[in-house]
């Protein structure tokens, strides 16, 4: 399974559709954005940190333990980190697979463990 | 030897750092450490991470070079 996995600072950018080959079926994709009510709270927008290079690794073994259950030819996470207005998105995520049950399990279950067991860290300002 | 202690998010609100270099044994516990040098830490609260894997708060560190201080996650 091809893995992107990228952190960043900026707005995210979403990159074009690569299909990896021409089995390609589904391209399964994912914005989390952040909304103005958190907990009844208005909010301008969300502050974002993260282990970096522990997240990395947990989040490598994680889409590897999902590919084996959920077979996938590829997964793009990109998570923003630092402030984050309202309206513009934290997370973006792509799954590439054959058929779309596959991609459409392997994104549910890969932003569950993402937010059990990846050090990423939001803070309402 | 001496092992780098990070905290992130609530962690580092409540204790007011976010780094440090601690002197430890290798048979010391994270537990044990961290009561040495934040006694009101509230660990049951956190999990604990060694060498940036999730780490028992009562299993000796060994060689670690990093024990992290992780409050509940929150990403997405």
């Amino acid at each position: 399974m091809e893995k992107q996995i990228t952190f960043t600072t900026a707005p995210i950018d979403i990159p074009p559709a690569v299909l990896p080959s021409r089995e390609i079926g589904a391209c399964v994709e994912f914005q989390g954005i952040v909304r103005e009510l958190e907990r009844g709270q208005a909010l301008a927008g969300l502050q974002y940190e993260a282990h970096e290079s522990m997240a990395r690794r947990h989040l490598e073994r994680i889409f590897d333990e999902l590919c084996a259950a959920h077979p996938c030819a590829a997964v793009v996470f990109i998570h923003r980190l630092g402030w984050v207005p309202v309206g513009e998105a934290s997370l973006f995520v792509r799954v590439l697979s054959a058929h779309r049950g596959e991609g459409l399990r392997f994104l549910a279950d890969a932003i569950d463990r993402m937010k059990a067991d990846v050090p990423i860290w939001k803070c309402a300002r | 030897m001496q092992v780098k202690l990070l905290a992130f998010a609530q962690a580092r609100d409540q204790l007011g750092w976010s780094e440090r270099v601690v002197e430890c044994e290798p048979t010391e516990t994270p537990r044990g450490i961290l009561a040495r040098i934040a006694p009101a830490a509230p660990v049951e609260m956190w999990r604990v991470a060694v060498d940036e894997e999730y780490h028992s708060w009562d299993d000796a560190i060994g060689s670690a070079r990093e024990i992290a201080l992780i409050p509940p996650v929150s990403g997405g």
